[in-house]
This record gives C-alpha cells, sequence and structure tokens, in this order.
C-alpha cells in the first residue's frame, strides 16, 4: 500500500494502461510538454513521447478528433482542460459519439475517455468553477463517472480506458491534492456502475457525487453528534446508476438525501430524486431531500461562492428536514 | 339507456380538448337524428355537433363556454319514457362508493407538500404501507411530521399503544362477504374507525389474500389467527354474508375475546341461498355478464352501474374466479348453505346485533329468525343483500350503538357476569 495524491492516481493509470495497450494515447491543452494544468500527465510525454499529444484550444474539434480516433482503432484519452468548456464538445458526444454503435449497427466501438474537471470552491469564477454532470449524464450513449478517492480514481480511468464505449470522466478540482491508500500492485480495473458506501449509518441516506461526498462525510459526522446515523453513499458512476446500492440503502434508512454540486432546476439530484421515487417510493417516509448549487452562475468572490455551491452544512440540514 | 352526444371526428386531429360555444336545445326537449344540437369550436373552425339518434335531450355535462375534452359526453339523449335521472346513474362517478371522508383539511402548512386536495390524509409512503399491513386507518392518527404529516413513527407510535387506542376503545374486526375484498368497508371506516383501529382482512381467495383452495375452515383459520394476535383485551367483530358466517364461528370458538357480534345478512342460517348469482359471479369474465348479477345483490339495480362493473371485473382475474368458485363449490354445492351455524347462533350469548336487508335476492332475511332472544334485530325496508353499501349511514349509526352499548358495559360487568355465568 502507498498513500498517494489523487492526480498521482490517475496518472499511475494513465501509464499502466499505456504500458499494457499501446493503442493507448493522451491528447489535449498543455498535456504533453506542461504534463498538465493540474499536474495529471506529468512525465507522461518523456515515457510514451508522441503518444502524449499537445494540441491547439479548440475542444469542439479535439472531441471530433477522439470520435474519429477511437472508431479507427486506438484508444484516445483526451483532457479538456474544464468541464465549463464540455458545451464545445458537446455535438461530438450527442450526435456522434453517443449514437455511431447505434445507427451503425455496432460496426464501430467508441473506446474513448473524456477527462475533464469541475466544480468550484477555490474562487475561479462563472467560467471555471461550474458542474455540468446532468448535461452529460442525460445523453444516452455516454458513461459518467466521478471517483473521489485515488484508488477509485486509479481503478476507475483504467476501466474508462478499457471501456468500448464513450467515458465521460469526471475530476474535481479540489480533489487533485486529496491523498489516499492505492494498492501499487492491484492493477485490476474498476466495475463502472458500482457505487461505493463510504459511511455505514441506520437513519438517513447520503446520496453524493465527487468532492460532495466529502461534504456529504462531514455532514454525517456532524449528524452523528446528535446522534443521528447517517449513511453515506459515493455514487462513482453517474451513468449507470447503482440502482441496487440505492433502493437497498433507502429501503433500510426510509430517508434520502441527494447531493451533486451542480444546479438544482433540472440537475442530477432531480434525476435522483425521481429514481428514488420510482423504485423505492414506498419506502420513503419523507419526501427527498434535494442538495445543489444554487440556480445562478458560480460567482468568482469566495464568500458569495460559498453561499451558491452546498457544503456539509447544507447536507446536514437537509438530513434534518427529512427526519422531521 | 341514456345516449351520449359525443364531439366525435369534429374534434380534428392534434385535438384534446373543444369549447362549447352554443346548445340549440334545451334539457328536455325533443329531438331527431341529425337535428343540429350544439357547436362546439376547435382549434381550427366552429363544428356543428347532430343528435345521434331520436330522443329527449337529457343531461348535459358541458355548459356554453366550458371546454371539453373530445371523448367526453356533452350531454346524454333520453329514449321515450326514460327517467332523466337515469342519465345521470349511468354518468361516471354516480355508482356507490366512499362517501367523501369527513375529516377537515388540514390548515395550510409551509411543511406541507402536495396533501392539497381536502380531506385526504397527508402520511409517508412508508407510514400508509406500514399501516395499511396493519390494519390501522390513518384517518384517526395525528400526524408529527411538518405540517402535520403522518409519519412511520406516527403509525409505530399507534400500533405500540396497544390496538384500543385512544380512549379504551376496542378494535374493530370486518369480515368481507364472498367474492367481495375489505375495501367494502371503505363506506363504513370513516364513520367507525374514528378513535379505533380497525382490521380488515382479505379472506382466503379474495383480495388482497392469495388464491387458495380449500373450504369453511381454510377460510376460518387465517382469520382466527388474526384474532389471535390483536393485542387488546377484546375485538368487535362484524361480519357480512359469508364474513359473518366467519364472524359467528370466530365468536363461537373465542367467545372471551368478542366484544361484541354484528352479523350482516350472515350465511350458515339455513339452506337456502341464490345459487344463480354464485355461479353467475364466479363465472363471469366480463363487466357485461357480470353485471347483472352484481345488481341482483342491491334493492336498486340501478346503483351498480357500468363502471362499478368494470372496477368490480378489474379485480376479478383468472386465478381469484377459480379459488372462488372452488370455494364455493365447497360452501354452497348445489345452491345450497352447507354450512349451518345456526346452534351457534343459538348459543351465542355475547352482544349481539343481524342487520338484514328486506329486498335481500341471495340469503332471505327470515332466516335471521333463528337469532336468540337478546340479540337485536334490523330489518332494513328497501335494502338489499349489501345494507352497509346501499344504506351505510344506518348500518354506522346501528354499529356505533352496539359497539358504544358493549364497551359501556365495562370489564367489570363483563366479568362479573362470566363468573356468574360460571357459578351459575
Amino acid at each position: 500500500m502507498a498513500t498517494i495524491r489523487y492526480a498521482e492516481a490517475l496518472n499511475l493509470a494513465l501509464r499502466e494502461e499505456m504500458a499494457r495497450d499501446d493503442t493507448v494515447f493522451v491528447f489535449g491543452e498543455d498535456v504533453a510538454t506542461y504534463g498538465g494544468v493540474f499536474k495529471v500527465t506529468q512525465g507522461l510525454r518523456d515515457a510514451y513521447g508522441d503518444r502524449v499529444r499537445d494540441t491547439p484550444i479548440s475542444e469542439q474539434t479535439l472531441t471530433a478528433m477522439a470520435v474519429t480516433a477511437a472508431m479507427t482503432g486506438t484508444r484516445p484519452v483526451l483532457e479538456i482542460m474544464y468541464a465549463d468548456f464540455l458545451p464545445l464538445s458537446l455535438d461530438a458526444l450527442v450526435n456522434q459519439a453517443s449514437i455511431y454503435h447505434y445507427i451503425w449497427n455496432e460496426q464501430v466501438t467508441m473506446p474513448f475517455v473524456l477527462r475533464t474537471q469541475g466544480g468550484g470552491g477555490v474562487g475561479t469564477g462563472a467560467q471555471h468553477a461550474k458542474s455540468l454532470d446532468a448535461m452529460v449524464a442525460h445523453i444516452p450513449g455516454l458513461k459518467v463517472v466521478a471517483p473521489v478517492t485515488p484508488a477509485d480514481a486509479r481503478a476507475l480511468l483504467k476501466a474508462a480506458i478499457r471501456d468500448p464505449h464513450p467515458v465521460i470522466f469526471l475530476e474535481h478540482k479540489l480533489l487533485y491534492n486529496l491523498r489516499g491508500e492505492v494498492d501499487e500492485a492491484d492493477e485490476a480495473p474498476a466495475e463502472i456502475g458500482r457505487a461505493r458506501v463510504a459511511r455505514a449509518g441506520r437513519d438517513v441516506t447520503i446520496l453524493a457525487t465527487s468532492r460532495m461526498v466529502l461534504e456529504a462525510q462531514k455532514a454525517a459526522e456532524e449528524l452523528a453528534g446528535e446522534g443521528v446515523s447517517a449513511e453515506v453513499i459515493d455514487l462513482r458512476s453517474l451513468r449507470p446508476l447503482d440502482l441496487d446500492a440505492i433502493t437497498a440503502s433507502v429501503a433500510r434508512t426510509n430517508h434520502a438525501v441527494v447531493v451533486n454540486e451542480g444546479w438544482r432546476f433540472c440537475g442530477y439530484t432531480a434525476e435522483l430524486a425521481a429514481t428514488i421515487m420510482d423504485h423505492a417510493f414506498d419506502d420513503l417516509d419523507a419526501p427527498v431531500e434535494r442538495v445543489a448549487a444554487r440556480d445562478m452562475p458560480i460567482p468568482y468572490a469566495e464568500t458569495l461562492e460559498r453561499e451558491v455551491i452546498p457544503d456539509s452544512a447544507d447536507i446536514a440540514a437537509a438530513a434534518r428536514r427529512a427526519l422531521a | 339507456m341514456a345516449t351520449p352526444i359525443t364531439i366525435g371526428a369534429a374534434g380534428g386531429e392534434y385535438m384534446e380538448a373543444v369549447v362549447v360555444t352554443k346548445w340549440h336545445v334545451r334539457r328536455g326537449a325533443r329531438v331527431c337524428a341529425g337535428d343540429l344540437l350544439a357547436e362546439v369550436e376547435t382549434a381550427k373552425a366552429v363544428t356543428e355537433v347532430e343528435s345521434p339518434c331520436d330522443g329527449v335531450l337529457g343531461e348535459i355535462c358541458a355548459g356554453e363556454g366550458d371546454e371539453i375534452a373530445v371523448d367526453a359526453p356533452l350531454g346524454f339523449l333520453l329514449a321515450d319514457g326514460e327517467d332523466d335521472v337515469a342519465a345521470e346513474v349511468d354518468a361516471p362517478g354516480s355508482t356507490p362508493g366512499p362517501p367523501p371522508a369527513a375529516r377537515p383539511a388540514p390548515a395550510a402548512d409551509p411543511g406541507a407538500r402536495g396533501g392539497g386536495q381536502p380531506g385526504r390524509v397527508v402520511a409517508s409512503p412508508l407510514a400508509r404501507r406500514r399501516a395499511g399491513k396493519a390494519g390501522l386507518d390513518l384517518r384517526h392518527l395525528a400526524g408529527s411530521g411538518p405540517g402535520g404529516r403522518i409519519k412511520r413513527r406516527d403509525v409505530e407510535a399507534a400500533l405500540a399503544r396497544g390496538p384500543t387506542g385512544e380512549g379504551g376503545a376496542l378494535p374493530l374486526m370486518v369480515l368481507h362477504g364472498f367474492a367481495a375484498d375489505a375495501t367494502i368497508w371503505s363506506a363504513l371506516a370513516a364513520e367507525l374507525g374514528r378513535g379505533r383501529r380497525l382490521i380488515r382482512p382479505d379472506l382466503l381467495g379474495h383480495g388482497a389474500a392469495a388464491p387458495a383452495g380449500g373450504g369453511f375452515e381454510d377460510v376460518l383459520a387465517p382469520v382466527l389467527k388474526a384474532l389471535d394476535a390483536v393485542e387488546a383485551p377484546r375485538v368487535h367483530l362484524v361480519g357480512h354474508s359469508l364474513g359473518g358466517a366467519v364472524a359467528l364461528a370466530l365468536a363461537g370458538r373465542r367467545p372471551a375475546r368478542v366484544a361484541s357480534l354484528t352479523l350482516i345478512a350472515p350465511a350458515g342460517l339455513g339452506a337456502e341461498i341464490d345459487g344463480a348469482t354464485i355461479d353467475g359471479i364466479c363465472r363471469a369474465t366480463r363487466p357485461e355478464s357480470l353485471l347483472p348479477w352484481l345488481r341482483r345483490l342491491v334493492s336498486d339495480p340501478q346503483r351498480i352501474g357500468d363502471d362499478y362493473a368494470r372496477a368490480a371485473m378489474a379485480g376479478r382475474g383468472e386465478a381469484v374466479r377459480g379459488a372462488q368458485a372452488a370455494l364455493a363449490d365447497r360452501l354452497f354445492p348445489d345452491g345450497t348453505q352447507a354450512v349451518d351455524l345456526r346452534s351457534a347462533l343459538a348459543d351465542c350469548a355475547l352482544p349481539l346485533r343481524l342487520i338484514w336487508g328486506r329486498d335481500d335476492a341471495i340469503l332471505p332475511w327470515r332466516q335471521a329468525l333463528a337469532a336468540p332472544g337478546h340479540a337485536a334485530l334490523n330489518l332494513l325496508p328497501g335494502v338489499g343483500h349489501m345494507p352497509h353499501v346501499e344504506a351505510p349511514e344506518l348500518v354506522a349509526r346501528l354499529l356505533r350503538e352496539t359497539l358504544a352499548a358493549a364497551e359501556a358495559m365495562g370489564e367489570a360487568t363483563l366479568e362479573a357476569e362470566a363468573a356468574q355465568w360460571l357459578t351459575g
């Protein structure tokens, strides 16, 4: 076991997969010479040469290139520096990547990974702090994962690279320095679509994604001081959803709080709340509580940003409302 | 039979509703097929609606200015001599059903979400499920959640308080008749469940109880078990028809657990029964063939409309029909009642009431005369085999009297009486 940072775990996964399969290649803005603005691709250029390439700033073109490369037999790993720029990638995702296996009767596969990072909390402003999870999770044919621990970051990135379908890999700028234990000898990929019980509890289920899992764990700690036993589930995969894990937990706790850093209206929490009502309605003892960002641009001033992006206090308050 | 006046194809493509702009005839006016009845406005044009047949204009469902769905009737045409009221009887929603709950609408509360429908109980899905399983009527619980929402803890607290609930009221167990199910008590539940726990099991082969073969003992056994499981010292028993026979048998087996016994047109008190209706109900696979037999159950056949038959048929899948046919073959072979509980009735020393409709076409009310002298006997005029459906208010009143009288006697009196019986 080694304790490494989240960014290092991603770097490790890329190295392992590039060594294992020489069709894997990495490209994006500043990923080669500079090693990535968040240092995820550091040293890869030295190790793998032209399989790690810098590109101009053109997310739309880059995503279409990834689609074409994947169709023609390679496994591209594209980095889009900020999730805020995913709208530029959308046409290639919605009209190409997600549908080609379908409209061409599975004559093509689409094994590519789009890595990006989103979220706020450090005053990066309205163009560099968004969580557009719901926008990509909405699209049939895409898988969307969002690991929160270094071990999951490594195992899920390996799974994403090996997956025959396009996978959107959502990172968070506040997670890169998070340390966690990773078993370097265990090179097995994760299974996409499996949630993780981050903290077991009896009274209320908190479903969270990405960095919000950490906030949910803090909230659970706070609630424990009040005698409330909260279960925190790290979804890990936003699409496909681990329905069994969700329904099993809600069946035990009968109360659910759903948390996502994206906007509330038509947001990912809306999908989670509806899913719980579709599949566990009769287990609910209270309405599902949603915790999400306020429906407005993410403010640059950090004091205001804190009011817009949910945190552990919001989650604990939602749990108290559910249990009222 | 009233003929509905519909818009038909006049709505045009993509239209879900039209607006009635003008009625050209009044209620009661005589019209011929093809006569102009009304004008409706669609998205594209105003269209004339013609009479589909000769007749008299009866009820008007959509007045001028009203919007109406393209598949809904604008009104009804009556045949010559047909009573205007009949049109209303056949209209949806006028079939016998539970009366609106008497509970006042909850006060508006920012903590409540939804629950805007007056009289609707605001309870969490889980609380509803738990209460349903326990036979607890949510209308009589106070909710502790936001806006008065009943939560699981409220249901569990009510169950933990003991089935007697507040005020020492004993629980009430109601047993439905052949081919019905526990929902038949809905009309009475609002009246009777107040302040007391209502236990409404489905009999074997009926409703939610798994279809299974067997005879009277097999019907009796699970209900006996349910009675034994009740924590309250005693239970008021009410049974209708087959459920009446079950209630009487239960009272015979567990007299000490029964506070009072009310039998509504009970089976088991004579050989005679209308076997044709039993057979007809078991045989029916469609609402049309079920309807005439359902109508025999009540004094006024107009009470049972097509909608009622459709709803009843929906709950009568092949498995249920098969189970009930097998049960009927054991209980009522060759149109004869095989179960005879007359001696149990004669021996019954409990507070006892029999309620029977004088127009009962299934079980003749004269069978009630087998009751012992202390029994109250109510023979309801203008009522058929379903007094609790046909005259729910009167039946509720009679039940309240029985329950109140039995409880007023009190534990001490009952114990003294029991001691007298034992020594004397």
